[in-house]
């Protein structure tokens, strides 16, 4: 019953988001501002996060359908030097440090408004595992449900990142980054500290299935 | 004399050191290119210079990615980046015997000492949007003399300038089209994949170790002594076209080849003016962490047997290649591997007839003994690295090629000698920050110039030549 309540509320959101998003864009100042974003999307950020923001390399996340508060989040992080893993300090503190705020937001608009990408098959044994953990966590060593921020599909919750369809090898390398306190993300720390490395990898293959 | 190599290894050693400290204290002092993107070098290089598919993609749109040096914001970054190389070179046997004086000389006058092999300059940027490229001054403090002693010297070193855009179609998910127009003094130096020869391995070697003498017109036979300029387009990612032309690098392009000997019958290379087309065709496949290239490239060239006197006929050299590269990058894995086949037709159209003529060829030669020559090179290397930071290369290399005693000599039996050598290359690198590489490498000659055993008539065997370099390469 709690699990349902969290979907609604994450359902209600999301679609809050979607009309917000859906209300930009209406006038032209507002498409010229939508078209800078996916220009920019188009000649730069696809050379690394592919066509639409499904890349193909594990090194670079797939961005498709990304919650715009969370891209918006983290481009402001990268451009602010305040997340700093190695990758991106090496490709993404150049890339945002040239976006100002209205870029930054046109290219979230235009990430979070494309198809997600298709979950892809993996190991049954993994996938069921990692559901496992996913949907409930494990409550007897105060390891929470993903469910409440992530979605019940993992879709992501609000300004709470998607991470259906994912690439698993960057699920686990961020995992481990938090895990690590590289990444910035206290809640996510408390919850991720003590997971193993066979915990990450089972939900990093559930979440890309999706 | 002691004391001078002392002076030297120190001062040498201080420059070395200098150019660490200045790494390592200020983070966001990298290369020009990289100031300009605010990235780090591997976003564009696996290591450099070979390029990543993004590194490809930066090349192709102009160099425009980012900021320029100057905007409306004021003072950005230094358009300026330089390149130093200190090195020790083992030559496997150092004496051999000087054809002329029966003396027994040295190979390599500086071997097992450490070495300033010399430094870049580059001006590298984007100029704005559409425009951008590097002009590289290099500093030869190795280059062979008149006198055959060594000595410093410089000139102008690599130039790509580029224009470039994109063309999108409504609703594309990315560049449908990128176009752009090159000019620049060294055919294949525009090019992006890593398996032609201006980029390609070994990305250095000692300046101080024998080498094989004969290669082909494309392969280095022409650098930083024409001028070439052309149009290229790369669709969808998936077929690469060029087209260019070059002519010899004099008159308003003169500065392409600064520093060259181009008052010395031989000193340079003169060609027909434009009359020497280059092609490019590639395609290209990215997935996942891969990507895959197959392709084309050649050139022919009309080159007069004098730099000095351009009213002659010409002899024309036609090099067809095939190439060919896969990438696998990950974190931390990374493999890449280049292949190369030239296949270079000489045709002697100027200096054959005039041997026939008059007994002499035209200029400072060698001339030709026969009507027509062959010239094959393949490349052939494979690269790991861990991290980006400590690798290993595997190379193979062969020359071969048609017997002409013209060109390349007799042996003692009195038949004519071929270009004919082959080898390997093994190379360790660790590059413990990410301006400075540390390099090992092995090259091991199986043939030289034409033979395995006595290539010289004096008794020096391929073998003699093998080279232990130890190189330290810093750019900043």
């Amino acid at each position: 019953m709690k699990q349902m309540h969290r979907a609604i509320v994450g359902a209600v959101l999301a679609g809050a988001m979607t009309v917000a998003t859906a209300q930009v864009g209406t006038t032209p100042a507002d498409a010229e501002h939508m078209k800078a974003g996916e220009e920019k999307a188009v000649n730069l950020c696809s050379t690394c996060h592919g066509p639409r923001g499904i890349s193909t390399s594990p090194e670079f996340p797939i961005l498709a359908a990304q919650r715009r508060g969370y891209l918006e989040s983290q481009l402001e992080a990268f451009r602010a030097k305040t997340r700093e893993e190695k990758v991106a300090h090496d490709f993404m503190w150049g890339i945002a440090y040239n976006l100002d705020d209205h870029m930054i937001d046109s290219i979230a608009r235009y990430y979070a408004a494309q198809p997600p990408a298709p979950g892809r098959a993996g190991d049954p044994a993994l996938i069921t595992k990692g559901k496992e953990l996913f949907d409930k966590g494990v409550p007897g060593r105060g390891i929470p449900s993903c469910t409440t921020c992530h979605g019940a599909d993992a879709e992501g919750v609000a300004d709470f990142p998607r991470l259906a369809g994912q690439h698993a090898k960057y699920v686990v390398k961020q995992i481990e980054y938090i895990q690590g306190l590289v990444r910035k993300a206290p809640v996510m720390h408390g919850i991720v500290k003590d997971l193993t490395p066979e915990e990450m990898q089972a939900l990093a293959v559930y979440v890309q299935s999706k | 004399m002691a004391e001078n190599k002392a002076v030297q290894v120190v001062r040498a050693g201080a420059i070395v050191a200098l150019l660490l400290l200045g790494g390592v204290n200020d983070a966001l002092a990298v290369p020009s290119f990289a100031r300009q993107t605010g990235q780090e070098c591997i976003a564009c290089h696996v290591s450099f210079p070979e390029l990543t598919p993004y590194g490809r993609y930066f090349k192709l749109t102009g160099y425009t990615i980012g900021k320029t040096f100057v905007s409306s914001t004021g003072f950005n970054y230094a358009p300026v980046a330089v390149m130093a190389q200190a090195s020790v070179t083992n030559t496997r046997n150092n004496n051999t015997t000087d054809p002329d004086t029966g003396d027994t000389v040295s190979v390599n006058q500086r071997n097992n000492s450490f070495v300033f092999s010399g430094g870049s300059l580059f001006l590298a940027t984007k100029v704005n949007d559409y425009v951008g490229g590097f002009i590289q001054w290099t500093y030869d403090n190795l280059a062979t003399t008149a006198d055959g002693t060594l000595g410093g010297h410089s000139g102008v070193d690599n130039v790509d300038l580029r224009a470039a855009g994109k063309y999108s179609g409504a609703g594309a998910a990315e560049p449908d089209l990128i176009y752009g127009l090159t000019l620049n003094n060294n055919p294949t130096v525009q090019d992006v994949w890593n398996s032609t020869p201006a980029f390609g391995f070994p990305y250095t070697s000692s300046p101080l170790a024998s080498t094989p003498g004969a290669a082909t017109q494309i392969d280095g036979g022409l650098g930083q002594q024409v001028a070439g300029m052309g149009g290229y387009a790369f669709w969808r990612k998936t077929l690469y076209g060029e087209l260019s032309f070059y002519r010899t690098a004099d008159g308003a392009f003169s500065v392409l080849r600064a520093g060259q000997d181009t008052h010395t019958d031989g000193g340079v290379a003169a060609v027909q003016r434009w009359n020497n087309p280059y092609w490019r065709f590639a395609l290209n496949h990215e997935w996942g962490a891969n990507s895959v290239m197959i392709g084309t490239y050649g050139m022919i060239v009309n080159r007069y047997p004098s730099n000095l006197d351009t009213s002659t006929p010409t002899d024309r050299y036609r090099d067809v290649a095939v190439d060919a590269q896969y990438q696998y990058i990950t974190d931390p894995h990374t493999f890449t591997t280049q292949a190369t086949y030239i296949n270079e037709r000489q045709s002697y159209n100027a200096s054959y007839p005039a041997m026939q003529e008059t007994g002499a060829g035209i200029g400072a030669g060698p001339t030709p003994d026969n009507a027509t020559d062959t010239l094959k090179t393949f490349k052939l290397k494979g690269t790991y690295y861990y991290e980006r930071k400590y690798g290993g290369t595997l190379a193979y290399f062969s020359t071969t090629g048609s017997a002409d005693a013209g060109l390349y000599g007799e042996d003692a039996a009195g038949n004519a000698r071929n270009p004919n050598s082959n080898g390997y290359v093994v190379e360790l690198d660790y590059l413990p920050i990410q301006y400075v590489r540390l390099m090992l490498q092995y090259t091991a000659y199986n043939k030289f110039n034409g033979a395995k055993t006595n290539y010289d008539g004096n008794g020096r065997n391929a073998g003699d030549n093998n080279t232990l370099f130890f190189n330290v390469w810093v750019a900043y």
